[in-house]
């Protein structure tokens, strides 16, 4: 494991390399992922691929991101994501837009991640951002964006599995806690370990209200019909019970427009939390044993950049959704025409010929002769 | 598409076992070398125990049956939705009962194999692992036993060792171990005594976040008949 001793054809940990056809799969789902998007009124950004470092800095992401000094001294990193490129961008370049802004993008952010069940340095990410919208419709529409990108390519069994950050935080709204000990409860819901919270709470010295209501977080999830369950286990906690209905009125409106069926919910859905502060979403399907992408509300993001804005947004990651359509074996993308073979001995004619058929738009294999392996 | 279910042969076998039969549900019985069996519907991996969650967090199993020491040490990305209660043991930090310092005890002697009235845990004896800058910790757990220690504010050398790590503070390899006990016999043959306690351990549920909300029809079954069954 030398850090130093490869070979020149050796691949460094956690990248990729796509030849022919993957590519062109990928090509057709990212084609597939931006047409849904455009159709929703979304205008792609460009950002750039690096920028200050200070501009990422996230706890969660600063210790993954690759980070450099510049001639100017100043502190550079590679994009570990989008969310918050797009939030400069929406306060900088873009401030004084007429709002609610959508934008999205797609490509590639860079993490130092250990490689590991679908987790890779070089990510392809396609994703979009809703600024400034009426926070319930902006949801909704993002969610059921999402849904149509799966719609559109296919994927077989489909769920949506929404949670509330709120709840949680609403929960323990009050309780004294020190870091560690939120973290081991944080932890512990989000593994569903019931026996694992209560133990989690008698350390923290927890209430047993309070604790009672953590550890019937791990099973208030499934069927969007776990809300009503989740009334009567959250009572007596105004803030957890307030993120519910927010929950609530979401899903009646997704039901409404034809997604019922394909919504889960997941009140111990909990990563994410320093982040997210609202609405929390990840899409799963058989097949892959991760989701394929996620995402949610976070409101205090912009006002870093000082342009405070609630804020949705989600991503797909297009590796992840490869890997998917792979194994479900129900994403075809066409398949180009055979190639016109055209060569001989007289070179220049042959190039003009050729020349004619591309501007005919024919596909052509130029040169003589059979293939080689050397 | 039929669940697939992740098993280790080892420790866990029989309680699984057991509590299979009492929830009514299928288990293969007398599978030989088989690593795959398929029964009524649902396919059983035999696969090494510390690979259960690996299998889960991957998708290629749908749920399995893991010792929370194995958990703790993978730290896969799994739901744990049931203590299954079977399989029972303390993740421990033990060691010599002559004190913990490997100079001690020069060699393998009498004296470091008496064994010791029982081994009920003394307080932590965190003194002992200050007396050196570095602990030395051999383990089969060597991401517990790093996270242990580096939490406690002591910087440890970890010797990750594949099996008999009883013998490493005896021979002088490590300060102390960081292993399962269930009754403690070994620990007492091999002249140490739990210092401290790390987890309690015994056999959980684990299911694959995606198969929990994909699968939910499938699943939430199978759940639920072992909650009710489990001991």
């Amino acid at each position: 494991m030398n850090g130093t001793a490869h070979t020149l054809i050796q691949m460094p940990a956690g990248v990729q390399c796509f030849v022919g056809e993957e590519a062109r799969v990928r090509r057709a789902v990212e084609e597939q992922v931006v047409s849904v998007f455009e159709g929703w009124d979304f205008q792609e950004i460009i950002p750039p691929l690096f920028d200050y470092a200070d501009v990422f800095a996230s706890a969660d992401l600063t210790p993954r991101t690759y980070s450099f000094v510049g001639r100017d001294g100043s502190l550079l990193a590679l994009r570990p994501d989008f969310t918050s490129l797009l939030a400069k961008i929406a306060a900088g370049r873009l401030a004084g837009s007429p709002l609610p802004l959508r934008l999205y993008y797609s490509g590639e952010v860079l993490r130092y991640e250990p490689p590991r069940a679908g987790r890779r340095s070089e990510l392809y990410q396609m994703g979009l951002e809703h600024l400034g919208g009426e926070p319930r419709a902006a949801d909704c529409e993002v969610l059921a964006v999402a849904a149509e990108c799966l719609e559109r390519l296919g994927v077989n069994g489909w769920v949506l599995a929404l949670g509330h950050v709120g709840v949680f935080n609403g929960i323990l709204a009050g309780a004294p806690l020190e870091e560690a000990q939120w973290l081991a409860l944080r932890d512990r819901v989000e593994s569903k370990d019931e026996e694992g919270v209560a133990e989690a709470a008698r350390a923290a010295r927890l209430s047993p209200t309070v604790s009672a209501a953590l550890v019937g977080l791990t099973g208030l999830t499934g069927d969007p019909r776990v809300l009503d369950k989740a009334e009567d286990a959250l009572r007596g906690f105004a803030p957890a019970l307030a993120a519910v209905s927010e929950l609530r009125s979401v899903v009646a409106a997704l039901d409404e427009a034809g997604l019922r069926g394909r919504l889960a919910v997941d009140l111990g859905e909990v990563r994410g939390l320093d982040y997210y502060t609202g609405l929390v979403f990840r899409a799963y399907a058989p097949g892959l044993g991760s989701e394929v992408g996620g995402g949610g509300r976070y409101d205090a993001l912009l006002a870093r950049f000082g342009r405070p804005l609630p804020a949705v947004g989600f991503m797909l990651g297009l590796d992840r959704l490869a890997l998917l359509l792979e194994r479900q074996g129900v994403f075809a993308p066409a398949v180009p025409p055979a190639p016109e073979p055209v060569g001989g001995a007289a070179l220049g004619s042959d190039l003009a010929r050729a020349r004619g058929l591309r501007e005919k738009g024919r596909r052509v294999r130029f040169g003589a002769g059979p293939e080689t392996a050397r | 598409m039929s669940l697939t279910l992740a098993l280790s042969k080892g420790r866990l076998l029989a309680g699984a076992q057991a509590l299979f039969r009492r929830a009514g549900l299928p288990f293969p019985q007398d599978e030989g070398r088989r690593l795959v069996v398929t029964l009524d519907g649902v396919r059983f991996l035999f696969v090494k125990d510390a690979d259960v969650p690996t299998y889960v967090e991957y998708g290629t199993a749908d749920c399995g049956i893991a010792g929370r020491d194995v958990l703790l040490e993978s730290g896969s990305d799994v739901y744990e939705p049931l203590d299954l209660g079977f399989g029972q043991c303390r993740m421990v930090v033990a060691g010599l009962s002559g004190g913990s310092r490997r100079e001690s005890i020069p060699a393998l002697g009498p004296q470091g194999l008496t064994p010791l009235s029982g081994c009920a845990p003394e307080p932590p004896s965190a003194a002992d692992y200050r007396r050196s800058s570095t602990v030395r910790v051999a383990s089969k757990y060597p991401r517990v036993a790093a996270a242990h220690f580096r939490a406690r504010g002591l910087s440890a050398e970890v010797v990750r060792l594949a099996g008999s790590v009883e013998l490493a503070p005896a021979l002088g390899l490590a300060d102390c171990i960081v292993d399962v006990v269930e009754t403690g016999r070994t620990l007492s043959e091999n002249g140490l005594r739990v210092l401290e306690e790390v987890a309690a351990c015994s056999a959980r549920l684990v299911v694959n976040p995606a198969s929990f909300h994909a699968r939910r029809a499938d699943l939430a079954g199978l759940i639920e008949q072992l909650r009710q069954a489990r001991a």
